[in-house]
């Protein structure tokens, strides 16, 4: 799941300025750090699903993605 | 008294008016046909033209479905029909998205729709009611500017389906709209006069009054009141008189790839050629030979269309250049380079010669560029950014001269203002207000279109056009097109001030630096695609080999094309690094496999005018050091300028270096230098024995290292901030330094720094009866908003620094009395910077760092960032890089710093080939260096390129009258004596049979 992750799903978020990286597996619960613009994404949580259906479709199973966001210190800028 | 806030409340009677005005959308559609049979596939595009698909096959797709994906495109595909209540109608296939989208009807492409426009007109375009719709979309989650609002509104990678459906409209509501987005805008703009502005208020309120907003009756009406009142009213003039030119400005590669970019430029054209269709008034302006190039590859049907308005005038190609590039890293020849194969592709496309430069995002312009422009063709440059971005001073012309470091000048528009507008009135007002040269400079350039896939102009955008003469208190404003726009306000304009030296950009001053791997690289590949045409030229004429023309030039477009400008300076996500270095990687195995493709010889060839004097590294399994991660042993070939020579071993001298430890480090003896070395490998003294004097100021830093924060915001990859050295962390020797190893010839010293994250080494190398000293640095980068400098704070006398420009040396003050030398604290040079005193300086050369601070009376060479955006992972990893500290007799002219310079980034060639007499003696003899030497891209004759880079007047005289060339290979004359300027530029054509 770790490597589908980092090798499949990271890339495309790559492509669209986003970063996603793995912290921990427990288990089918996976906490994944969230950073470039998905940090800052409104629509976090609708990618976050499009990646467990997509763990799903490839590996069978049924992950639970946790998500940290990252965010730089720049966007807090007023 | 105490102060009481009042709080309102109540609606003001401008709020009213505004919520009024946004209903009106509401009652735009007339009627609706949804579309319903739709279906999708996902997919990820991979390369230029071709997918990887998510599904075997196409799913439906409703109303509320969530569609894309991150990095995703759609091919989406509907079946519909018009019904016959729409006949006799305008009717529009209507579709709202964040998405990109190139729609085809029946097989034709009709259009393009993106956040800023949610309708096709489809009457001109189908002759059928049965509709089968094709749609390819990229979705991108960041928007195409973060000004614009509807973008940002829409923004993320997962996109909910809004439907679809033929649509027709209330055609005078639309009317009356743009009525209001006009003249509300003018109202909340405090740059128009406050009573017209109080006068619109209350007459747009009276407008609105008329209509009924339950049964839409009363538009007419309200029309009526906009035109007999407002419009009538011309009591308030306005001043000004703005040009106004459609342009969509288009980064090839940012926050998406430059496959990307290729539909998005597709996106981008199609519909500017669909709004020509609706508005024959309409022109637009479109840069950049690679976009046609990709256009007439990947979308040949739509580029006959573009050659078509090309020809009617409407659609211009602007910029004669193949992208629109950095134009403060790339060397003189890469710069050459994109005018030759920009103009020869218009010519080839189009049968024009384009006489401008097209520039508006570019982070900062040489001063090398003037004279590249002159030769190119091109008279007149646009560049907006020191208009709008310096930090520190307004960059005092608009419309002016620009004077570059030969003495060549061009017309130069810097315009006052964004080169992405919306064309509403409030920012051509801004641009009229902002514009300086109003008394001298005739009109301001005013550019308008949404871009980098926001595709351009729209409808709206010209419906104000339409509108701007009702408005009396509006600037004159004229729709033109760049080329006239130049033309007719800067050409022979006797009264334009002059502009003589570098356009500095008092910003992006990081992405001298950030990316050290893409720099590093494309200095390596600029200097072996020399190397190649050379060899090649050299092969052909000796009839050993043809000349790979087409690989070469392949080759050359791929380099040129990664120094796009957010390419080269590093300010891109991710994949577009890995896209880069892929293509690096690609050309050096071209340039390899056309190396190897050549007879093998025993000797080495100086592909350079000056003699060599530098020992060379060869790498080998047997050796006595290592270099750049290699081991390889050192040897001295000394060819002459454009001569061969054998190898032959280091001069080997027992006895010539020494080594004591003291309590404050280390004390080095060489046979020039007595070295006093901290722990931490900087130099506490270099006392020159030739010389008899010191290079060290006392208690300074000279070679030391310094770690900085450096936070700069949002632009984090771009900027480095003035105050950087605010914070600085120690470094402290985990192993001080020490000798490595020392032998008869070489000895060398290191240090190693260990951080939390980050393991970096800093050689230095001695060479046995050299003054050069070699430093080297390994590095394991893992930091995170941090800079690493080497400052050199010598003992010597000077407010100014030499640097380098590929092309010549330009000199930078280092006294910080005004703004303008304050804001230079970071600047860019090429392969070497120098300090010198009379009688004596120094200088330091480099492979492949460009950033360079200038703090008062030290310099610092900038050499690691770790910037987290865009990319996360910026120069994260290893890095091995080299410079070379250079203390010398003279100036850095007499000293000849600039040939040591070429020699350390130049490699010897091993072949038996030789450079033919007459050229090698003119060449020599004139002192120029040899900057290209090619076949001329019409195969007809032998194209050399020399530069003159010490700022002396001389004579190039050939045994044979050569073709005096521009750079675009157009014979302009003949001579076989030719007196050269400094920092000129010389280009001659020269028969085979002439260099037999």
């Amino acid at each position: 799941m770790q490597t589908y992750i980092e090798e499949k799903l990271a890339p495309r978020l790559q492509g669209d300025g986003g970063w996603v990286e793995v912290a921990q597996v427990d288990g089918d619960t996976v906490t994944c750090v969230f950073r470039g613009e998905c940090s800052k994404c409104n629509k976090l949580e609708r990618c976050v699903a499009w990646m467990e259906s997509e763990i799903l479709r490839a590996t069978g199973r049924n992950a639970r993605i946790q998500a940290i966001r990252k965010k730089p210190y720049f966007w807090d800028v007023k | 008294m105490a102060h009481v806030k009042v709080v309102r409340r109540s609606m003001r009677p401008e709020e009213w008016t505004r919520l009024r005005f946004d209903w009106l959308e509401r009652g735009l559609i007339l009627d609706r046909e949804e579309v319903t049979d739709i279906e999708i596939r996902d997919a990820r595009q991979i390369t230029e033209d071709t997918y990887v698909y998510d599904q075997e096959a196409y799913r439906p797709l409703k109303a509320g479905d969530l569609y894309f994906t991150p990095d995703g495109t759609a091919f989406i595909r509907a079946r519909a029909k018009v019904p016959e209540r729409m006949h006799g109608e305008k009717i529009y296939l209507y579709l709202p998205t964040a998405a990109e989208m190139i729609v085809k009807i029946n097989g034709r492409y009709v259009g393009g729709i993106d956040p800023n426009r949610e309708r096709i007109l489809l009457n001109p375009y189908i002759d059928s009611d049965e509709l089968a719709i094709e749609i390819e979309a990229y979705n991108r989650s960041k928007p195409d500017d973060e000004r614009n609002p509807l973008s940002m509104a829409k923004r993320g990678c997962r996109q909910t389906f809004e439907g679809m459906a033929i649509v027709t409209l209330r055609e005078n509501l639309q009317s009356l709209i743009y009525d209001y987005i006009l003249l509300m805008d003018i109202a909340d703009c405090e740059y128009f006069n406050e009573d017209y502005r109080k006068f619109l208020h209350e007459e747009l309120s009276k407008g609105l009054d008329c209509i009924d907003f339950d049964t839409w009756e009363g538009i007419d009406a309200a029309k009526a009141h906009v035109e007999k009142v407002i419009y009538a009213n011309t009591d308030f003039k306005g001043t000004g008189d703005v040009a106004l030119v459609g342009h969509s400005h288009l980064d090839i590669a940012y926050y998406w790839r430059r496959i990307h970019a290729v539909q998005k430029n597709a996106r981008t054209i199609l519909i500017q050629l669909r709004l020509m269709d609706q508005y024959p008034e309409f022109r637009y302006t479109h840069t950049q030979a690679y976009t046609y190039e990709t256009l007439e590859k990947y979308y040949p049907e739509l580029f006959e269309e573009l050659r078509e308005k090309v020809k009617s005038g409407q659609f211009e190609p602007v910029g004669a250049m193949y992208v629109e590039p950095d134009c403060n890293i790339p060397q003189a020849e890469s710069l050459v380079r994109q005018f030759l194969y920009g103009q020869h592709f218009f010519r080839r496309a189009f049968g024009m010669t384009l006489d401008n430069a097209w520039l508006p995002d570019v982070f900062g312009n040489s001063w090398i560029m003037p004279q590249i422009l002159k030769k190119a063709k091109v008279d007149y440059f646009v560049s907006n950014k020191m208009s709008t971005w310096n930090d520190t001073n307004r960059f005092p012309h608009n419309n002016f001269r620009w004077r570059g470091i030969d003495g060549s000048e061009v017309y130069a528009c810097v315009p006052p203002t964004h080169f992405i507008t919306w064309n509403m009135p409030s920012q051509i007002q801004e641009n009229w207000e902002a514009y300086q040269d109003k008394e001298k400079g005739g009109q301001t350039l005013s550019m308008y279109g949404y871009g980098d896939g926001g595709s351009g102009v729209t409808e709206e955008m010209l419906e104000m056009i339409r509108r701007f003469p009702k408005v009396s208190i509006m600037p004159k404003t004229e729709v033109t097109g760049g080329a006239d726009f130049l033309h007719r306000n800067l050409k022979d304009n006797e009264k334009l001030a002059t502009w003589d030296g570098e356009l500095y950009l008092e910003m992006h001053r990081g992405t001298f630096t950030t990316k050290s791997n893409i720099k590093k690289a494309n200095r390596n590949l600029e200097f072996r695609l020399r190397e190649t045409e050379i060899l090649y030229s050299l092969a052909k004429l000796g009839k050993v080999t043809g000349y790979p023309q087409s690989d070469i030039r392949d080759a050359y477009k791929k380099v040129l094309l990664n120094q796009f400008h957010d390419i080269l300076p590093g300010s891109h996500i991710h994949p577009v690094y890995e896209d880069a270095m892929r293509d690096y990687g690609l050309v050096g195995q071209m340039l390899d496999a056309m190396r190897d493709a050549l007879p093998q010889g025993t000797h080495y060839l100086n592909t350079l005018s000056g003699a060599r004097k530098l020992p060379v590294f060869f790498p080998g399994e047997e050796g006595n050091d290592v270099r750049h991660g290699e081991t390889g042993s050192w040897a001295q070939i000394p060819a002459e300028g454009l001569a061969s020579a054998d190898c032959a071993p280091v001069p080997a001298l027992p006895g010539w270096f020494g080594l004591t430890e003291t309590d404050a480090g280390l004390t080095v003896t060489t046979g020039n230098y007595v070295i006093s070395l901290r722990p931490d490998g900087s130099f506490a003294s270099l006392y020159d024995m030739e010389l008899g004097r010191e290079w060290v100021r006392p208690g300074h830093g000279f070679n030391r290292l310094h770690l900085y924060a450096d936070n700069p915001g949002v632009y984090d990859a771009w900027d480095i901030l003035p105050n950087y050295r605010d914070v600085e962390f120690t470094l402290v020797p985990s192993e001080p330094l020490h000798l490595v190893r020392a032998d008869d010839s070489i000895a060398v010293l290191e240090v190693t720094f260990k951080t939390d994250k980050s393991t970096w080494t800093m050689q230095l190398r001695f060479f046995a009866g050299r003054r050069e000293i070699e430093v080297e640095h390994i590095v394991d980068w893992h930091e995170k908003h941090r800079l690493m400098k080497v400052n050199f704070a010598p003992d010597i006398l000077t407010r100014e620094v030499l640097c380098d420009t590929s092309a010549g040396f330009i000199r930078r003050e280092l006294t910080k009395n005004t703004t303008w030398q304050q804001a230079r604290f970071e600047v860019c040079h090429h392969k070497w910077f120098d300090l010198s005193e009379t009688g004596a300086g120094l200088g330091v050369i480099n492979e492949g760092k460009y950033g360079l601070g200038l703090e008062g009376d030290e310099v610092s060479l900038s050499l690691l960032r770790s910037t987290i955006r865009p990319d996360i992972e910026s120069d994260m990893g290893k890095h091995d890089f080299c410079y070379l500290i250079v203390p010398h007799a003279g100036d850095a002219v007499s000293s000849g710093l600039n040939r040591l310079a070429l020699e350390y980034n130049v490699a010897l060639v091993k072949t038996d080939m030789t450079f033919p007499e007459s050229l090698r003696k003119a060449t020599i003899e004139s002192g120029l260096e040899l900057q290209a030497f090619k076949l001329s891209e019409d195969g007809e004759q032998f194209v050399v390129r020399l530069s003159e880079q010490d700022g002396r007047r001389g004579k190039l005289v050939f045994p044979y009258p050569v073709k005096l060339l521009n750079l675009l290979e157009d014979v302009e004359g003949e001579a076989s004596e030719i007196a050269f300027k400094p920092f000129e530029i010389v280009t001659v054509g020269i028969s085979p049979e002439q260099l037999k």
